[in-house]
């Protein structure tokens, strides 16, 4: 039998994963046999230049974009080959997103926003997920935000609110994808303090996007990729350490 | 990450991406300027030929009554497409606009003046009126010239003198170039409101923003609605005495109906917002009900449109049916079926005739949609990472198109059937009937069905088709496209 995503500890993996743009001399590679899985419970963080494929692996992950080559795996179910309705109903129940910006649909408040993942799915949250939903929002400090639209509120509050939603359906994986690219440092620090709390006291797997150090500072565990491979894997790391091995990168490359 | 959108413009020469919405939003305004435009120049003709009938007819001879009743007629039905067309393009434009912002912040903050910004706005409307008007008259001049062969069929006496060169068309296509230029103009109030920092930064696009119009207006509205509608009960009034209480009904109806439509935005949501609680509350239904009033402006004035062709064409059949009642009101048995043949028929051909405003509208309404849609990629792409299937987003945009019709339509059969019961009642109240002669006094209102039977399928198969195109653009939307960087 063959073994499980679960059985290695992981929340998704990916296997000898390969994207490449375009065809004969103008060939891209933006993945180049790629093998990775995000542990379960953990915050990671994958970093990388722009151009290192760091989006092109999450958007794969996430089931947003397909491989040309290798497989891929959200939970124990192998995703790769999966139609687009099966894709948008695992990315509905299963897979949490927060995005830079534009994370809200602005004609709904934010409660309708914090829902909509239910509501996509035709359900009202059970009594359990209610329960959480309620904790969410109240350690979010959205309580007296709930009825507003996004152009009322904040960036800060945004993001909040995206968090919650991500979180909601308590999802196997969670992708955030430079989430503090367009906040001021002290609320993109409070962003960040959110989800690795949502990592580390309610084992929520996360997988973090970004190219800044201080953000991937925060995590439990930083993959770093070049030119569509991974070309390190550390563990938790100081914002000073992620520099020095990013700049050292940058010159050798 | 906000210095991406600050490097390059997306405009016709640099972005094939925004140079294609372009065409998208002119092309529906050239066929809407163009389609009126036609439809004037046939009317022009069709005046033309029957008062050359009528002048070739050896026993009619020189009546010029019923040639001036036709030019009348012509007049009025190309002034209410021109209408009509004009608030399409109006709207088509400042929609244009909302999607042209960065574009035109970027501009700003180069140095251009925002009077020079939409100066070249006003200009685009010109040409696009332009060319309408030449496409316009020379289809309209080529249905004319097969009119004229199919007509000659008819006709025991050719009219060897007739000539579809009829000096007048040049007034619809003059007045389809001009009602487009300012049009364009007027649907370019926005440009002076977008600041130079529009160009920088990611901020949250704002729903519901263009609610605050000019208080002004509103005011204007309400007093035309005022005193139209007062005029209207005063020929109800005055009908149980003359005939003349048309006239006075006559002016109420065009003052009330234009209160309406300038005044649309206070008048068109609340009804847009109850039709959307009929659609239930499943996320798509909501999704829908909010989009069609994210911009109520945009959406109200696009209805408003739909509305004046329901209106018109329920009105004429109103006050047909009406008529015939107020007539027979005294009549014992059966009405000879052919005694109101010429009735009907002419009742049919205004119908018709009206109904070209609809297309018009009809025009617009996919038009709306459709960049509604390419403005909202990025939305939809979030919708669709966060679990909203294709078939999800299909009905979304469908309930979407048939919320503004079904909105339009409850509307214009409301106004049609008042508009239309007022018109025959101020008319014939006081008219003597058979067979004692007393007059008929106040009637109930009739509806005939066939006609609001037909509006209600040809308003189902608009809804239809005016959501074809925006749903096949909303389903190639890949989830990506949210998380792309401007």
């Amino acid at each position: 039998m063959e073994i499980t995503t679960t059985d290695l500890g992981l929340a998704a993996r990916v296997q000898h994963l390969k994207k490449t743009y375009g065809t004969g001399e103008g060939t891209v590679h933006a993945l180049d046999d790629v093998s990775v899985g995000i542990r379960r419970g953990q915050f990671t963080a994958i970093m990388g230049p722009s151009g290192s494929g760091k989006s092109t692996l999450m958007h794969i992950m996430a089931g947003l974009d397909t491989p040309s080559e290798g497989r891929v795996w959200i939970g124990d179910t192998e995703i790769t080959g999966l139609g687009d309705l099966d894709l948008t109903i695992l990315r509905r129940r299963r897979v949490g997103f927060i995005f830079q910006a534009f994370n809200l649909v602005p004609t709904l408040t934010a409660r309708g926003n914090i829902m909509l993942p239910f509501e996509l799915d035709g359900r009202r949250p059970s009594a359990i997920e209610k329960a959480r939903i309620d904790g969410l929002i109240e350690s979010l400090g959205l309580g007296s935000r709930l009825e507003h639209r996004p152009h009322q509120l904040s960036g800060g509050q945004q993001q909040r609110v995206a968090i919650a939603r991500a979180l909601a359906t308590a999802p196997d994986l969670v992708f955030a994808d430079e989430p503090t690219g367009n906040l001021d440092s002290k609320t993109g620090r409070e962003v960040l303090r959110l989800l690795a709390e949502a990592s580390r006291d309610h084992g929520q797997s996360i997988a973090m996007v970004t190219h800044d150090a201080i953000a991937a500072s925060h995590a439990d565990r930083v993959l770093f990729l070049g030119d569509g491979r991974i070309v390190a894997d550390h563990p938790r790391q100081s914002a000073e350490e992620i520099s020095a091995y990013m700049l050292a990168a940058e010159v050798a490359a | 990450m906000s210095a991406i959108a600050t490097v390059v413009p997306q405009t016709a020469a640099t972005g094939p991406r925004l140079a294609w919405l372009r065409d998208r939003g002119m092309g529906a305004s050239v066929l809407v300027a163009t389609l009126s435009a036609a439809f004037g120049v046939v009317l022009v003709e069709t005046t033309a030929y029957i008062g050359a009938v009528l002048q070739a007819d050896p026993f009619i001879g020189d009546s010029e009554t019923l040639a001036v009743v036709v030019a009348i007629l012509s007049v009025l039905l190309t002034a209410v497409a021109m209408y009509v067309a004009a608030i399409v393009t109006a709207n088509t434009f400042s929609t244009i606009i909302a999607g042209r912002t960065r574009q035109i912040a970027l501009m700003r903050l180069i140095g251009a003046t925002a009077r020079s910004q939409r100066g070249e706005v006003g200009r685009q409307g010109l040409v696009v009126g332009i060319i309408g008007a030449f496409a316009g008259t020379a289809a309209g001049l080529l249905l004319a010239a097969v009119g004229v062969q199919i007509g000659a069929r008819f006709i025991d006496s050719p009219l060897r003198d007739f000539t579809i060169a009829q000096p007048f068309i040049v007034l619809p296509a003059v007045g389809v170039a001009l009602t487009t230029w300012i049009a364009a103009w007027a649907g370019s109030r926005r440009v002076l409101a977008v600041t130079p920092l529009q160009a920088i930064g990611g901020s949250v696009e704002r729903a519901h923003d263009e609610v605050a119009g000019k208080p002004g207006r509103h005011v204007g509205a309400w007093v035309l609605l005022i005193s139209g509608a007062a005029l209207l009960a005063a020929g109800v009034v005055l009908g149980l005495i003359t005939p003349l209480g048309v006239v006075v009904a006559f002016f109420g109806g065009i003052l009330s109906f234009t209160g309406l439509a300038l005044g649309s935005v206070i008048f068109m949501p609340p009804v847009l917002r109850l039709v959307g609680r009929l659609f239930g509350s499943s996320a798509t239904a909501r999704l829908a009900a909010e989009n069609a009033l994210r911009y109520p402006e945009r959406s109200s004035r696009m209805a408003i449109g739909v509305v004046m062709g329901v209106t018109l064409v329920t009105m004429f059949a109103v006050a047909l049916e009406s008529a015939k009642r107020l007539m027979t009101s005294q009549m014992t048995g059966e009405v000879p079926s052919d005694f109101f043949a010429p009735f009907d028929a002419f009742g049919t051909i205004m119908m018709v005739l009206v109904a070209v405003s609809a297309v018009i509208a009809a025009v617009g309404l996919v038009n709306l949609l459709t960049i509604g849609v390419v403005q909202r990629r990025r939305e939809l792409g979030l919708l669709r990472s966060i679990g909203l299937s294709n078939t999800q987003v299909r009905r979304m945009v469908l309930l979407e198109a048939t919320h503004i019709t079904v909105a339009a339509t409850i509307t214009g059969l409301v106004l049609g059937v008042a508009y239309g019961w007022i018109a025959a009642q101020s008319l014939l109240g006081s008219v003597p009937t058979l067979p004692d002669f007393t007059p008929a006094g106040l009637i109930a209102p009739q509806v005939p069905w066939i006609p609001v039977v037909v509006m209600v399928v040809a308003t189902a198969v608009l809804t239809l088709v005016a959501a074809a195109t925006p749903t096949r653009l909303a389903t190639r939307v890949a989830p990506v496209e949210a998380l792309a960087a401007d």
